[in-house]
């Protein structure tokens, strides 16, 4: 942890970074405790461990990570002119669905105040779900599947798993009703996850030395580490099973 | 004929930040602290290796919101203003120190030696306009100058949006032809983002190659057939070139990279943060805020608080054997490569510019040491994308993987806890815009200028930096009004459109405020007027 010399920084950031440290009753503190709480924290942080239990020391993780000057205070920079607040909701009834990785993706969703009525209207209460649908693949390999996650009328954005690679995927929200009925509201635009070559034919990578050798040498460092990507990672333990496998 | 080729590519870039409605704004200070910490001793660096006759060619891409910046009048003036501001602070220091820590004059001198010669090149080499200086290295062939998408947005998550993407990458090619008078034959995707179908856009304003994050070719759907040691064809023939992880980790790593050594100088201690308030009052942020002054005298020495003193001699030494080094590593891997590929390898490595000078002090010392001995070898050679496909035009026909540099290596970065939230509001906008677009097609006088300036809201809404910024925690309250800023001045639009009406007043300002993108033509939303104009 690399840190500002807090000796030379005044009462006001010493409570600034106090408070950003998590350290109790900052605002009451005088000089010299603060500087003391300030000390076992970084201490602490000198030794800490991650979750993972990696060793770790925040502020050199970023370094060379960000082109921008970070600043040891977040600093009030006054009004941007001309700033108007955004609406919470926009006024009509939609889903969209963000890929974040061969995973997950991401769906957020608005129903219009008309659309709320009309089932307020229609039965004494009612609730919301997402219906996942995997679509059929063009060679008719994998038929059509879907599931169900249950949300709430307040929930606006859901995170959903994505059981399957290589496959195309489309989100709908429902409503159902205390009578049992149930009606499609809105649905997103397809995604498509990627596959990969390797990951379905780990056994032409890893029997291979030469060819094995000229994909992974550009992907570890020279301390072995290889690039951070769950996809890879995947790869990598599919192969390790076809070794394991071999040699079992 | 050389054993390993390098493509090297830098990437500039800034996120468009201009506030002249402040006599000073803290977030300018990223522009200021680049252009005097990397811009201007990487022009030093590359016109004294092309004085010396040093054979070298590189890869450099500047986004067209920092070529914006930087031929940017108020901007140029305030950039005056931050450098005599140093200047004076440098004099200071250099009293300073031979009266109280002698050991620290001669690093004061250093910097002050730099910021005089940063005065005299921003003045009389480039009469305050350093495009001019990578223009001239690249019509001496030393430089192969590309764009970026025209206010840096992270392309993947706006596939669902044609316009959109169209917008951001036409806009860059104009913004780099006005600048540059020449169509750029390479784009940088931002944060490496890449998805399947992108390269369309691309080939549409005659893109000829792009960068790739490491794994998005051994990711790909096929057998690659070369690893990243050569750009695959896209099937539209447009080139995509994988960085190469493993050397570009011998650099970008806080774990195991040069920039790591004990003997290097340590950017987070600065006098900005350790010296007394009435001292260094004058030169920080009003009211108190305590800034990176780029006078910093320690070196990295190891984790802990206690910092050696910075010792340029020693860091010049490390800088040799951290060249040699990466040399040495070049050519051993491509021994070991040699068997197993049917050309030479080429290595592409594609960094932020500022990593250079900024965040790694000795950096660019480090690219010039070995630039110079790649010169005196025939074992590698430095060469840009470009060259390697003259000689090489066949290339391995490819889909590359949906793809990104950042964590995970994917889209997570940019959809976080934090910042997913800015989706909704910009996808909304785009829809808006395209609405806009569709209803009031070719507009003139106020009303096209109107509907330009929601069309540069919208843009600078989807830059890439706001939702990095907000994830990393760093500036993030600047970050977020900003975003709200942009979306919020294009709602003001487009509800006075939908009343038919034009507020003049508002109008004014806010061309005054967002400036960039002079010619923008918000036609482009209306993608049955951009069919239209590429097929006529």
């Amino acid at each position: 942890m690399i840190t500002p010399n807090i000796e030379a920084l005044s009462l006001g950031e010493l409570r600034y970074i106090a408070r950003k440290q998590g350290i109790e009753e900052a605002e009451v503190m005088d000089r010299e405790d603060l500087l003391e709480a300030l000390e076992e924290v970084y201490e602490e942080q000198e030794t800490g461990l991650s979750g993972d239990g990696i060793l770790y020391s925040p502020s050199t993780q970023r370094r060379f990570m960000n082109t921008l000057v970070e600043h040891a205070v977040d600093v009030k920079t006054g009004a941007l002119p001309g700033v108007e607040p955004l609406p919470e909701f926009y006024g009509e009834t939609s889903i969209h669905l963000l890929v974040k990785n061969p995973y997950w993706a991401h769906a957020y969703w608005s129903v219009c105040p008309q659309d709320m009525m009309k089932l307020d209207q229609a039965s004494t209460s009612f609730d919301f779900f997402l219906r996942v649908t995997m679509h059929a693949t063009a060679d008719q390999r994998m038929s059509e599947e879907s599931y169900d996650v249950a949300v709430s009328k307040l929930d606006t954005s859901w995170n959903i798993n994505l059981p399957e690679r290589g496959r195309t995927f489309s989100v709908s929200l429902h409503f159902t009703d205390s009578e049992g009925n149930t009606g499609l509201l809105c649905q997103s635009h397809t995604i498509t996850t990627p596959k990969s070559f390797m990951l379905d034919h780990p056994e032409q990578v890893v029997w291979d030395d030469d060819y094995f050798s000229l994909v992974f040498s550009s992907l570890v460092s020279k301390g072995g580490v290889i690039v951070e990507n769950p996809l890879l990672r995947e790869v990598v333990n599919n192969m390790d099973e076809q070794v394991r496998g071999n040699h079992g | 004929m050389a054993k390993n080729s390098i493509g090297l590519i830098l990437h500039a870039h800034m996120p468009y930040i201009r506030h002249p409605e402040y006599p000073r704004f803290l977030e300018e200070d990223w522009l200021f602290e680049a252009v005097s910490e990397t811009y201007l001793p990487l022009l030093r660096m590359l016109k004294r290796l092309r004085e010396d006759q040093v054979p070298f060619k590189l890869t450099l891409s500047l986004s067209p919101t920092l070529c914006t910046m930087l031929s940017d009048p108020i901007l140029q003036g305030r950039f005056t203003d931050y450098l005599r501001l140093h200047q004076e602070l440098g004099q200071k220091e250099v009293a300073r120190c031979a009266f109280e820590e002698a050991e620290c004059t001669q690093l004061a001198q250093m910097y002050l030696d730099t910021i005089n010669a940063n005065l005299e090149d921003y003045f009389e080499t480039y009469q305050c306009n350093i495009l001019s200086g990578f223009k001239d290295l690249e019509d001496s062939g030393h430089l192969e100058l590309i764009t970026t998408a025209a206010t840096h947005a992270y392309l993947p998550l706006y596939s669902d949006y044609p316009s959109a993407i169209g917008a951001q990458i036409e806009l860059a090619v104009q913004s780099h032809i006005n600048h540059f008078k020449k169509r750029p034959r390479g784009f940088w995707l931002p944060e490496c983002g890449y998805f399947p179908g992108l390269e369309d856009y691309l080939q549409n304003e005659e893109i000829e190659f792009f960068q790739l994050a490491a794994q998005s070719l051994a990711l790909a759907d096929e057998h690659v057939q070369r690893g990243s040691y050569a750009p695959v064809s896209c099937p539209n023939g447009v080139f995509g070139f994988a960085r190469d992880f493993h050397l570009t980790n011998l650099i970008w790593s806080n774990v195991e990279g040069y920039p790591t050594d004990p003997a290097y100088r340590e950017f987070y201690r600065d006098i900005g943060y350790d010296l007394p308030m009435d001292y260094i009052r004058p030169f920080i942020h009003e009211p108190e805020v305590r800034v990176f002054t780029g006078f910093k005298y320690y070196a990295i020495t190891g984790k802990g608080n206690d910092k050696q003193l910075y010792r340029p001699q020693e860091a010049a030494r490390r800088v040799e054997a951290h060249a040699d080094n990466f040399l040495y590593t070049v050519q051993q891997k491509g021994k070991q490569l040699s068997s197993k590929l049917d050309r030479p390898p080429f290595y592409t490595l594609a960094f932020d510019a500022e990593l250079f000078g900024h965040w790694w002090f000795e950096g660019i010392s480090w690219l010039e040491s070995v630039l110079r001995k790649a010169a005196s070898t025939d074992e590698v050679v430095f060469e840009t994308q470009l060259d390697y496909l003259d000689r090489y035009p066949e290339s391995q026909v490819l889909q590359p993987s949906l793809s990104s540099w950042g964590a995970g290596g994917y889209s997570d970065v940019w959809t976080s806890g934090e910042n997913v939230w800015i989706y909704r509001h910009i996808h909304k906008a785009i829809e808006r815009m395209e609405e806009l677009a569709i209803r009031f097609p070719d507009q003139s006088s106020l009303k096209q200028r109107f509907l330009n300036q929601a069309a540069r809201e919208v843009l600078l809404a989807m830059s890439s930096d706001w939702p990095f910024i907000i994830h990393n925690g760093t500036s993030a309250s600047y970050a977020e009004r900003r975003l709200r800023n942009h979306l919020g001045n294009f709602n003001v639009v487009y509800e006075n459109m939908c009343k038919n009406a034009v507020n003049t007043e508002w109008l004014v300002k806010a061309e005054k405020r967002n400036i960039v993108f002079c010619d923008i033509d918000y036609n482009m939303f209306n993608l049955n007027s951009k069919r239209n104009r590429y097929n006529g």
